[in-house]
């Protein structure tokens, strides 16, 4: 057997590549997923075997810039830090550059991709963007932070898992392409949510038994009575404050919420699909980036997820995904099937 | 005139809320010429109005009988004073602010 130590996902984009130069790799990607019948075969394989051509789609490494909007809203700003370069001594440009390469590094190093687009992307950020800004997103070709308004929120640099998050989008942009309304919307802030906390537990090197599945920990301000922006252990959990309210994250179907605001709750409801990946994780065991963490990013990249895809349609392409990788009945499909039955979304 | 502005999205997902009321005549008077040199006519439906980035704030913006609802980039120009100024002015008058407006 050849290249078996190769995992089935990773084949299985082996040998879904288009470009010329890669088809001594594709050849030997289908080759290997013909006789690859199990993942524990993969698994316990006793050698790692390099196929030929395997080097020309290893991810490169990061490629960062980091501006300075200097409190304007014009992007990029001032270069304050490239790729190599020391530190520059303001901490969100630095915590800026650093997530992004933890950011990279889960991806190339887990699973096999090359930056966010799968081409190599540079990565580029600007910090101290905008007066008192709350907020932090992608614009749909790079990170844009904002330092907190002081009371409510510090600098959104602060946590890694609001960087993996935003870095995410723009990987569901450059696959799935999920919509950002209603469920579908759920679902597109749910995978943000569920990579955010993969780049901070890979990271952290935090095994799903003693990471806090909180996105956006340390954001808070001290006036605030709350731990983090959301829980994906417990939707609805993250904060109760007199000022802010209390979390609105349903934690299964019963309590799905029906809004025209946030584009259809995209930030409420994700809130079940959340839970749901937990879960897989908890059943599972071990290190939630390994076969859980497979799962989603094989159903996010694999192509056949539909950007308008429903949470049934999710959760089903979820267990196909779990069954192609590691076979039907195996303990990772019982798993995700479990999981969708817990948040009572139909599989 | 009552004026409120609300924020929802971002990557928290917080709504926010921001309100003044312009009692007075020197009030209205403050307040007519920012809220008038608004295009209150030209506002694309709100169900259509989301600009397609993740995580941006929207804003729904009330004056007197009129409204509107914006995403954040579209929120500029005369849109952007009254935003800014309304924020400012329940900012610095908390009994004008609703409860998710200011911290006290
Ligand atoms: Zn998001």
């Amino acid at each position: 057997m050849i290249c078996s130590i190769i995992p089935p996902y990773m084949l299985k984009r082996l040998a879904a590549q288009d470009a010329p130069r890669f088809s001594a790799v594709r050849r030997a990607a289908k080759e290997a997923l013909l006789h690859v019948k199990t993942v524990q075969a993969a698994r316990t394989a006793p050698a790692p075997v390099t196929p030929p051509g395997l080097r020309q789609v290893q991810p490169a490494p990061p490629d960062r810039s980091v501006y300075d909007a200097k409190s304007a809203e014009s992007l990029p700003g001032v270069l304050v830090r490239k790729e190599g370069e020391a530190p520059v001594g303001d901490p969100a440009a630095d915590e800026a550059y650093d997530g992004l390469g933890h950011t990279h590094s889960l991806y190339a190093d887990v699973f096999g991709r090359n930056s966010i687009d799968g081409q190599g992307m540079p990565l580029n950020a600007t910090v101290h963007f905008g007066k008192l800004y709350d907020n932090a997103f992608w614009d749909g070709q790079q990170m844009v932070f904002g330092d907190g308004d002081g009371e409510i929120f510090e600098r959104f640099t602060r946590s890694l898992s609001v960087i993996g998050h935003e870095l995410a989008h723009g990987v569901t942009q450059f696959s799935a392409g999920l919509a950002y309304r209603n469920q579908a919307g759920a679902i597109n802030e749910s995978i943000s949510d569920v990579f955010g906390a993969l780049v901070e537990q890979y990271f952290r090197k935090q095994s799903t038994a003693d990471a806090s599945w909180l996105i956006g920990e340390d954001l808070f301000t001290s006036q605030v009575e709350g731990t983090a922006l959301r829980s994906m252990k417990a939707p609805g959990t993250a904060y109760d404050d007199d000022v802010l309210g209390k979390d609105p994250q349903p934690d299964s179907m019963d309590a799905y919420v029906r809004t025209s605001a946030d584009n259809g709750g995209v930030h409420i409801n994700s809130g079940i699909p959340n839970r749901a990946f937990c879960l897989v994780a908890q059943a599972i065991g071990g290190n939630a980036w390994e076969a859980p963490g497979q799962i989603w990013y094989e159903t996010l990249t694999g192509g056949s997820l539909p950007p308008t895809a429903t949470f049934s349609v999710f959760a089903k392409a979820t267990a196909a995904s779990a069954r192609e990788l590691f076979g039907d009945g195996s303990a990772e499909h019982d798993a995700v099937r479990e999981a969708w039955e817990t948040v009572k979304v139909k599989h | 005139m009552k004026i409120t502005v609300e924020r929802s999205g971002g990557i928290a997902a917080l709504t926010r809320t921001w309100t003044v009321q312009a009692t007075t005549s020197s009030d209205k008077s403050h307040w007519q010429p920012i809220v008038e040199a608004c295009p209150w006519d030209a506002v694309p439906d709100s169900r259509q109005v989301s600009d397609g980035q993740p995580d941006r704030f929207m804003y729904s913006i009330r004056a007197g009988q009129r409204r509107a609802t914006l995403p954040e980039r579209a929120v500029t120009g005369p849109w952007r004073v009254l935003v800014e100024t309304t924020r400012a002015a329940a900012e610095q008058t908390p009994r004008n602010g609703t409860a998710t407006g200011i911290r006290s």
